[in-house]
This record gives structure tokens, C-alpha cells and sequence, in this order.
């Protein structure tokens, strides 16, 4: 069985003073992988300045506009179409000795291996205190571990949009409770990898039909790496592991490697932005 | 070459060629003024007002704004006047600077040299007595500069965005200086005849400009408004006349733009066309609005300046 | 000849604990110094102070200084400069020369190993800890392949003789080792005052690295280039490093560029001219990775070129050094120096390494902790010279507050032994004669593809402070003309 979704992104920047120059990189497009496939992509801006495709660092799709004449305000308007198909998140066996599965997690070759994936970013950076709070159990494998870790965040965190901005730490977040997407998805992720479970970042669009918690914003859950499985996607937000109604965009070490719009100008003074995000779906036959 | 190098070398230019005008325009005013035959023209705040005026500045609005030793002071070594020499030979060398690897280490030598030269000299000598060795000091090491301009650097596009910086700005200070004695003539009118025409001043602006002496072997007669301003605006063989200062520009521009299509656009055609309406021009048809020409001819160059930006700097 | 007894050298005192270049081990002048000697000596002291003058004005009429960034203003200095030279002698010339080679090899390879393969870090030879927790260590350049396999085309590596009479490396430069403009302007301002002395002398010439530097940069030009276009990248005029921007691109003859004079189309990298966009291949870079690419690195960078990052990642301009490899130029990498040379070429190392304490290790934490008064403590990612504590100059509540500093990051300091930096006849304007000063030196190593080079001389950088045994040019050091004679 398979889904079609329809992802309209639509920005809006309004300057204070005009723009002599700007380059805006857009980290937008659904990734193309497994399960995930995109039949259609269409892309415009209100002042028809040219835009190119090219990639970020790590190999993800971007869309980039130069613009060279002066403006105050712009409006960008992106359209995907993106066919799923749905898939059992489970469908797999689970070791059947915990602490030798978390022993494989340990050796050398693994960490160097993932490396980057373990590594702590300021984004993913926890005081050790407050990563205490979540129990490992031995008795447990790696994966439930992580689905209760995933559970953790889910209710460590009450979802609330506006309190927490790129810069807000971790531990404020922990202590006080309360952030969006991108907190939990960092939470889970430093918890994980404090265990030495490389863990990604990954941003997306999440289709809400189902009430999810995502407002209509891009999303953010996580990936973390299981032996002889692959990543495997949670979604701490919902407390759900990341399904069809999940549709990847890019992954990284944190946010700052997903951010979905990054704009160099040349002007002074403050602007605004808005962003907003539509995703409707419907069963294929 | 980079865009924003060869607008940094076209400023290095200007700002070479504006401080030497300021300190000449200094120098002479101030000491043919102390001998001068009109009571106007020898009055400290008729020469210092002309001074401001000729640097840009408004006139002093009181006596304690136009004490000699402030507006001196003020024209020449004050780091917080944009204006002053000092700013403009700090200027010089910051666009020198930017443009390091490009120009030769002879000019490279000599504009540090002077930036350092007027960078120690003493304030307070100066504004007492040593208007007559540092204003020298100015022109010369501008010459010097100029010298290495022309014979140390290749003459190829970085010469020819040097020279258009030197020779735009070089018009622009003869109409200033026009402007400023044109003034001066009205108020400090001679003592019999055609008391505008025969004004002392125009004297002072031929040695303002460097051409008395040629002057006067071309008309071997004493200076008039009528001759003064033909040989500055119209006659092509003086080298600081504004017909001189077309003819180069315009060689110049041909360096950076050679083509010859019909482009009524481009800089090359603008200067082409200001340059051909001043190659056919009678003195009296000058004359008789002075001002009109003055506000005309500034629009002008600064029209050039604009396209050049656009044509050439704009990144 | 003078007597002695008015020259220059008259009232030169020697410290016997100290290990003097000009000195053999039987105290008589060193053969390679006695003719450089007698002419010097010749000279009185009013001769050498108008020379010294001259140099002096030289260097400030050439606008070759350099600002240091003081609390209120930045000053233009002109780096002290020094009229005796400092010879080395063939024979040592070559084991200094094969050692930076070998080193930037071995770098080299190292640096490839961890950005693709990571055994050395697997079978774990250097542990992984030191990479991981390095900023340098660049995500965006795994599995990268910079053109002609090559990531640090320029090494700057500081060498020291010790008392012992043995040349140690104390650090690797990789990431934009600056100084080689003064090597060459030091021997111009030699040449200008003491013409005379090079008759005796037949000394490598310097300025031939400009040249050198053009031709094996264009070695690892972009796939499908076949006249690259070269630009230097400089963060623009007040850099401390400046003159030595704008110097290299002069003699290279190619663009210095500032990161708002370039673009990036479709992936290629362009410079804006007045004759509108013009493709770059290769750029010598000397802005550091976090600046260089606003998209990928510091989003508040305007240094640097927006896109530049997958421009490079795509093959299609070359930057050197390569992005990434300022992880192999932190000072605990250094330490494994040895086991890296081993490890990727199976040699020993030509020249030593000085014994390093890691104190991110527990038992050598525990000993740099008992005898700091020994040992120089320094932070593993700090340029410049700064925040080095030397153990011999510090007071007791120093020496607790450097313990502390310690104790608060361990993995952050090293120390090592207190080197007896050798010393060198050094003409000092406070009094008029020559001193003992120490001094190290640093030499310029270029990789190409298979080809190599090291510039015969480097910068021998001097502590003008008596006793003083920092030699950066930001911690009040001077530099001196360094003269490798010819076989």
C-alpha cells in the first residue's frame, strides 16, 4: 500500500531595511530513499529571482537563490509531491542477550565507525546529571531501551511552542521543561548517544492527519543506529517510531546541520520571518 | 582585476590628487592674500572662508570659528575632518593597501612614506609656522606619486583606473576652485575698468592650478577672467585645464571599454559626449553664465563618476 | 682587522649553561660563523647602530609591519629585526629539510586515514578521544577527496636546537602557517644594509618560494583544468597577516581576493572583475575553516564564500590547505608524532619530538601536577603563543592557578620538559651591543603531488626579552635573516 502527500512550504521575509544582496539556501526537498519517493518538486519566489540546486555537505538536495537587486520583502512558495510506502516500524527480531548486544556498541571499531554520530554538539550537550535522570536497564536491549527513552523525552518535555529559540541550552530545557520538536529530538539524541548509541538528527515534514503534535512547522525526530538493523527512526515528540507519515528531509548531527532555510544578507537592521507548512495525504491504491 | 580593487585603486586616485589641491589652494591663497592689492582679498576671514569653501566645508559661522590657526588646523592635519589632507592621505594609503599586490612596491614605498610624513608632522608647528614646508611637502610628494604612477606600474588597466581617479577628481577640484574664486572675483573686485575681469583673483587661480607661468607665455598679458578661464576650461595643451582632464579621461575609459558599438550607455559614450561639446566651445559662451557652467560641469563628472561605479565597481 | 677590543663583540657575555650557535663545543667560533664574525667585528658600535637604523626604516618605509590587537586600539608594529644572521650548515640543513618533509607526509597521510579508512584511529594507535573532541576534526569532510590526495599543501613546522646540540620539532603548523613574507624580507633588508658579507657567503636564495608555491598548487588543480586560474584569500587589510597576503599573491602574480569578491554558480566558484565573472580553480587559503563558508560553517561569517564548501566537495577548486586539517595541527596530535611517521611510512623520525604529558591521561596528570616548576604547560588549541605557562617563571600562587586550570580540563593541556632553546649572538637597542637571545626556527615545507618542497632557509625567530623563551612575533619576538650555505 502506498501514500501520496502533497507538502506545500511557504516563507515569507520582510525586512526593516532594503536588501542590496542575498543568498538564501533552502534545505526543504524530501530526501529520496526507501519507501520515499518524489514524483514532483516546484519552486518560486515572488520576485523571480533564479534559483539553483546543489547539495549541503553532507549530500542532501538544497535549492539556493542568488538575488543582486534591491528589495524589502520576499515571499518563497515550494511544492513536493512525495510517494510513501507504509511500513511496519517492528519488523525486525530483537537480540536475545541484552548485555551482549550493548557490548557490540562498544568496541573500537563501532565508535570509530559512527563516530560522528556520538560525537557531543553544543546542541546535544547534556551536564551528566541531568542525563542520570533516564535509567539504562541491562536487562533490556538496545532497542527497548531506546523505545523507553523515547517514552522519557515524550514526558520529560511538555510540547509548547514560542519558549525555546536555537540558542536555548539543553540542560535549560530539561529544567524548565517545556520546547518543540527540535528540543526533544536533541534530548533524545544526547541521552542516546551518552550511551554510546549513535543517534541522528533528522528534519521532515510529518503528516498531522492523525493529531500528531508538529504543528505546521517542519518536524524533527531522531534516528538511532541498531546492530543489524540499520536506523531506525523514533519520533520523541509523539512518542511513536517514526512511520509513513513521516517524510524525511535531511539528518545531521544536530539542528544546525538541518536548518531549513539559512540566508546571507547584505543590509542592516532586523527582519521577519514567517514560515508555514502543509502536509495532505491520501491513500493510493 | 577584481572589481572592488579597481574601485579602491580609482579612489586611491582621487583622494592622491584631492589633497594636493587642497594644500595648493592653501598655500597660494594664504600667501599671495598677504600682499594682495585689495583690502577684500587680504582680509583673514575673506582668504580662510574661501579656503572652507574650496575644501567642501561651510564658511566659519563666527570669529572663533574662523581663527586662523582652527581653520588651518582644521584643512590639514584634523584626523576627525573627512576633509582634511591627513584624512585624505589615510585614505590614499588604505586603498593603496587593498591593493597591495597590485601596484608597484616603488608607489607602495612612496605612499607610505607620506602617509608617515604627514602622519609625525608636528600640529602645532604647522599651524604657527609651517603652512609654507608642509603644503610644499603635499605637492611635492603628490608629484612624486604621480611620477611613480607613470613609471612604475604597467600601463595597462590598473594605470588607466589610477589615471581616471587622478584626472575625474583633478577636473572636479578646477571646477571647485573656479567656483570658489569666481566668488572671490565678485566680492574683491579691482580698482579701475572691468572691475570684475580684472580682479586679482584670477591670478591666485592660475597659481592655484599651476598655471600662472604658462599662462602667461601663452597670452603674454596680464590674467583677465575672460583668458583665465579659457586657458583652464578650453585649451587642450595646459595640463590642468578641464579640456586636458576630458581628453585623458576619455584615452582612459577607451582602455577598460574599446568597443566602438553604438552603446549610449556606457560611460565611454558619456564622457565621449561632454568631451566633444567642450572640444567645440567659445570662452564667451562660458563666460557669460559662469555659475551655470560650474553647476552644469559638476553634474558632469559627477554623472561619470556614478556610471563608472556602475559599469565597472558594481559586485 | 679591528681590535676586539672597541667591535661589536667586546663586551659579548657568555652563559656557559646555554648552548651558543655561534660557539663550537670547544668554545672557539664555529668555522662557518669566523669570517661572518671578523666582518661584524670589524664594525664599531656607531657603524652598527646606523645600520641598524636603516634597516629599521626600511622595513617601516616598505609598510612591512603588523598590528597587535591591544585593549584599546591596534598598533602598527614593524617585527624587530635583526642584523646578524643565523647560518646552518649543509650538512645539518639536510636532516632539518628530509625531517619537515617526512613530517608532512606522514601528516598527510594521517590526515587522509581519518577522513576515510580511520585505521590508525581503529587498531587504536592515536586514540579516538583526541580526534573526536577536536573542533577541527570536520564532519563535512568525511570520505572527501581533495584533489591530488593532498590536504596540507603548506606546513609551517618550529624547530628548536636544544642544549644538548639536538634539533627538536616543538610544533606542526597546518592550518595557515604565516611568516614566510619575512623570511624574504629579511634577507632583502640584509642584503640593502650589509651588502659586503654576502661576497663570503654562498647562501640558498629565499625568493624563490613564491614561485615554487604557484607550481605545486597547480599540481592539484580541479579534474578537467588545464590552466587554472589561482587566487590567495585573505580576510582582508587589518588581518595581522596582510603584507604577507598581499605579498603572495604579488609574486605568484594572481588575484588576492576577499571572500565578497567571490560567488559561487552551480557549484563553480567565480571572482566579480570589471570585466564581469572569471572561474577560480585553486585557492591558497588563509582564512581559517569556520569562516570560510557562511552555508556550511559559521552562518555570521563575512569573511567567507557562501557555497564555497560544496564548490570544493564537488572537485571543482582546489583549496589549500584543505578544510579539516587543523585536527592533525593540535599540540596533542604532536605527541604522536612518532607513532604516526611509523605508522603510515615505517621510518623512525629524522628529527626529534620533545616528550609530552598528556594530562588527560591519569598517572601523567599526576606527575605534571607534582612538578610544574619542570615542566612548560600549554592548552592543546591555543596559536600565538598564548596561555603557555612556563614552570620555571611562575610563582607559588601561580603555580596553583595553573594547577587548577589543569584540574578544571585536563584533556585541554599538555606539558612538556623546559627546552633549553639554543641561543644566538642578538643586537639589542637598549644597550647597544650583542646579547645572548634564544631562538627557533621555522621552516616552510609545500606538498604537491608527488612532489615536494622545502624552502632553503625559514624564519628564525628570536625572544628579544633576556631570558625570555616565547619567540612569537604578537609576544614581543623579532626575526632574523637565516642563511643555509650551499655544499
Amino acid at each position: 500500500m502506498s501514500l501520496e502527500y502533497k507538502i506545500t512550504y511557504h516563507a515569507e521575509n520582510q525586512y526593516e531595511n532594503p536588501v542590496k544582496e542575498a543568498r538564501w539556501q533552502f534545505l526543504i526537498i524530501p530526501h529520496e530513499e526507501e519507501g520515499q519517493k518524489v514524483t514532483a518538486t516546484h519552486f518560486e519566489n515572488s520576485l523571480d529571482f533564479p534559483y539553483e540546486e546543489s547539495t549541503n555537505a553532507y549530500g542532501f538536495r538544497t535549492l539556493r537563490i542568488l538575488a543582486k537587486s534591491e528589495f524589502e520583502r520576499i515571499e518563497f512558495k515550494a511544492s513536493f509531491t512525495v510517494l510513501k510506502t507504509a511500513v511496519n516500524p517492528f519488523d525486525f527480531d530483537l537480540p536475545l542477550d541484552p548485555p551482549e548486544d550493548l557490548k557490540r556498541y562498544q568496541t573500537l571499531d563501532f565508535k570509530v565507525e559512527h563516530e560522528p554520530f556520538l560525537r557531543k554538539t553544543p546542541l546535544t550537550t547534556l551536564l551528566e546529571e541531568h542525563a542520570k535522570f533516564f535509567e539504562y536497564r541491562g536487562d533490556k536491549t538496545v532497542f527497548e531501551n531506546l523505545v523507553d527513552l523515547n517514552q522519557w523525552v515524550y514526558e520529560k518535555i511538555f510540547y509548547t511552542p514560542g519558549v525555546t529559540h536555537v540558542n536555548t541550552t539543553l540542560d535549560e530545557i530539561v529544567e524548565n521543561r517545556h520546547g518543540v520538536c527540535q528540543d526533544f529530538a536533541h534530548l533524545f539524541a544526547a541521552v542516546a548517544r551518552q550511551f554510546g548509541i549513535p543517534c541522528r538528527y533528522v528534519s521532515g515534514y510529518l503528516h498531522q492527519g492523525n493529531g500528531y503534535f508538529g504543528d505546521s512547522q517542519m518536524h524533527a525526530w531522531t534516528e538511532a543506529y541498531l546492530l543489524d538493523v540499520g536506523w531506525v527512526g523514533f519520533d520523541p515528540t509523539n512518542n511513536i517510531l517514526a512511520s509513513e507519515n513521516h517524510i524525511k528531509v535531511a539528518h545531521g548531527k544536530d539542528y544546525s546541520d538541518c536548518a531549513p532555510l539559512k540566508g546571507i544578507l547584505y543590509s542592516r537592521g532586523g527582519n521577519t520571518t514567517s514560515h508555514s507548512v502543509q502536509v495532505l495525504g491520501q491513500q493510493q491504491q | 582585476m577584481l572589481a572592488r580593487v579597481a574601485n579602491n585603486l580609482f579612489w586611491m586616485g582621487r583622494y592622491i590628487e584631492r589633497s594636493e589641491h587642497i594644500a595648493r589652494y592653501m598655500h597660494v591663497n594664504y600667501f599671495s592674500s598677504l600682499d594682495a592689492p585689495h583690502e577684500i582679498s587680504r582680509s583673514r576671514p575673506f582668504v580662510l572662508n574661501s579656503m572652507l569653501r574650496m575644501a567642501g566645508q561651510p564658511p566659519g559661522q563666527d570669529e572663533e570659528e574662523l581663527t586662523e590657526e582652527k581653520v588651518l588646523f582644521k584643512l590639514a592635519l584634523d584626523p576627525s575632518n573627512p576633509f582634511s589632507i591627513i584624512s585624505n592621505v589615510r585614505y590614499t594609503r588604505e586603498n593603496a593597501n587593498s591593493a597591495r599586490d597590485l601596484i608597484s612596491t616603488e608607489l607602495y614605498e612612496s605612499i607610505n612614506k607620506f602617509y608617515h610624513f604627514v602622519l609625525k608632522y608636528p600640529a602645532d608647528h604647522y599651524i604657527k609656522k609651517g603652512l609654507y614646508d608642509f603644503s610644499v611637502n603635499i605637492i611635492e610628494m603628490s608629484s612624486i606619486l604621480r611620477g611613480r604612477i607613470r613609471s612604475t606600474l604597467l600601463h595597462d588597466e590598473v594605470y588607466a583606473i589610477i589615471l581616471l581617479g587622478v584626472n575625474l577628481e583633478r577636473a572636479n577640484q578646477l571646477i571647485r576652485m573656479i567656483d570658489a574664486k569666481y566668488q572671490d572675483a565678485k566680492e574683491a573686485r579691482a580698482s579701475y575698468g572691468d572691475t570684475f575681469s580684472k580682479s586679482f583673483e584670477w591670478t591666485t587661480l592660475l597659481k592655484c592650478m599651476e598655471s600662472y607661468d604658462m599662462m602667461r607665455r601663452h597670452y603674454k598679458k596680464t590674467p583677465t577672467s575672460l583668458t583665465t578661464l579659457e586657458f583652464l576650461i578650453l585649451n587642450p595643451n595646459c595640463p590642468r585645464s578641464l579640456m586636458n582632464c576630458l581628453n585623458q579621461i576619455y584615452m582612459h575609459i577607451r582602455v577598460l571599454d574599446n568597443s566602438f558599438r553604438y552603446n549610449k550607455n556606457s560611460t565611454a559614450f558619456l564622457v565621449g559626449r561632454v568631451r566633444s561639446e567642450y572640444q567645440y566651445k567659445y570662452i564667451e559662451e562660458i563666460e557669460g553664465n559662469i555659475q551655470q557652467f560650474i553647476d552644469g560641469m559638476l553634474r558632469n563628472l559627477a554623472d561619470i563618476g556614478t556610471k563608472m561605479e556602475n559599469e565597472f565597481f558594481h559586485y | 682587522m679591528a681590535s676586539q677590543e672597541n667591535t661589536i663583540f667586546s663586551s659579548y657575555q657568555r652563559d656557559p649553561s646555554l648552548f651558543d650557535e655561534l660557539y663550537d663545543d670547544k668554545g672557539e667560533v664555529k668555522r662557518i660563523y669566523k669570517t661572518l664574525f671578523n666582518l661584524y667585528g670589524a664594525h664599531s658600535i656607531e657603524d652598527y647602530m646606523r645600520l641598524n637604523e636603516k634597516a629599521k626604516s626600511s622595513f617601516f618605509n616598505q609598510g612591512i609591519t603588523f598590528q597587535v590587537y591591544g585593549d584599546k586600539d591596534t598598533q602598527e608594529k614593524i617585527f624587530p629585526f635583526d642584523l646578524f644572521p643565523r647560518i646552518i650548515d649543509p650538512e645539518e640543513w639536510e636532516v632539518i629539510e628530509k625531517g619537515a618533509i617526512q613530517r608532512s607526509r606522514a601528516l598527510n597521510l594521517f590526515l587522509w586515514d581519518i577522513y576515510h579508512e580511520k585505521k590508525i584511529l581503529k587498531q587504536g594507535i592515536v586514540p579516538l578521544e583526541l580526534i573526536s573532541s577536536s573542533e577541527n576534526y570536520l564532519h563535512q569532510m568525511m570520505d572527501v577527496d581533495p584533489p591530488g590526495g593532498i590536504y596540507n599543501h603548506i606546513s609551517g613546522t618550529d624547530i628548536i636546537k636544544h642544549k644538548d646540540g639536538k634539533y627538536y620539532v616543538l610544533e606542526d603548523n597546518i592550518r595557515c602557517p604565516s611568516g614566510v613574507s619575512y623570511v624574504i624580507s629579511n634577507r632583502t633588508a640584509l642584503k640593502r644594509a650589509l651588502f659586503g658579507v654576502f661576497n663570503h657567503y654562498e647562501a640558498h636564495t629565499v625568493t624563490n618560494y613564491a614561485e615554487n608555491l604557484l607550481d605545486l598548487l597547480e599540481t592539484v588543480k580541479p579534474k578537467g583544468v588545464d590552466s587554472p586560474n589561482t587566487v590567495v584569500i585573505t580576510p582582508g587589510m587589518y588581518n595581522s597577516a596582510f603584507y604577507e597576503h598581499s605579498y603572495l599573491a604579488k609574486t605568484m602574480g594572481v588575484e588576492l581576493v576577499e571572500g565578497r569578491d567571490l560567488y559561487v554558480e552551480n557549484d563553480f566558484v567565480y571572482m566579480r572583475t570589471i570585466k564581469g565573472p572569471e572561474k577560480v580553480d585553486i585557492i591558497y587559503r588563509r582564512i581559517d575553516d569556520q569562516f570560510m563558508d557562511p552555508l556550511e560553517f559559521r552562518a555570521d561569517s563575512a569573511l567567507g564564500v557562501p557555497g564555497l564548501f560544496t564548490a570544493y566537495k564537488k572537485g571543482n577548486v582546489t583549496l589549500a590547505n584543505a578544510p579539516g586539517t587543523g585536527v592533525a595541527d593540535d599540540k596533542a596530535v604532536y605527541t604522536y608524532m612518532p607513532e604516526i611517521i611509523k605508522y603510515y611510512l615505517d621510518e623512525t623520525p629524522i628529527l626529534n619530538n620533545v616528550h609530552t604529558y598528556h594530562c588527560s591521561r591519569p598517572e601523567e596528570l599526576a606527575y605534571v601536577m607534582d612538578h610544574i616548576p619542570e615542566l612548560v604547560v600549554k592548552p592543546v588549541d591555543e596559536a600565538g603563543g598564548y596561555g603557555i605557562s612556563i614552570g620555571n617563571k611562575l610563582t607559588k600562587e601561580e603555580i596553583e592557578t595553573v594547577k587548577k586550570q589543569i584540574k578544571s580540563n585536563p584533556r585541554k593541556y599538555v606539558a612538556q620538559p623546559i627546552m633549553s632553546l639554543s641561543v644566538h649572538p642578538t643586537y639589542i637597542d637598549e644597550t647597544n651591543s650583542f646579547e645572548q637571545r634564544h631562538v627557533d626556527l621555522r621552516t616552510f615545507t609545500i606538498l604537491g603531488k608527488e612532489r615536494e618542497f622545502v624552502l632553503k632557509g625559514g624564519l628564525t625567530r628570536v625572544a628579544l626579552r633576556r631570558g625570555n623563551l616565547v619567540v612569537n612575533s604578537s609576544q614581543g619576538g623579532g626575526s632574523k635573516d637565516t642563511w643555509v650555505l650551499k655544499q
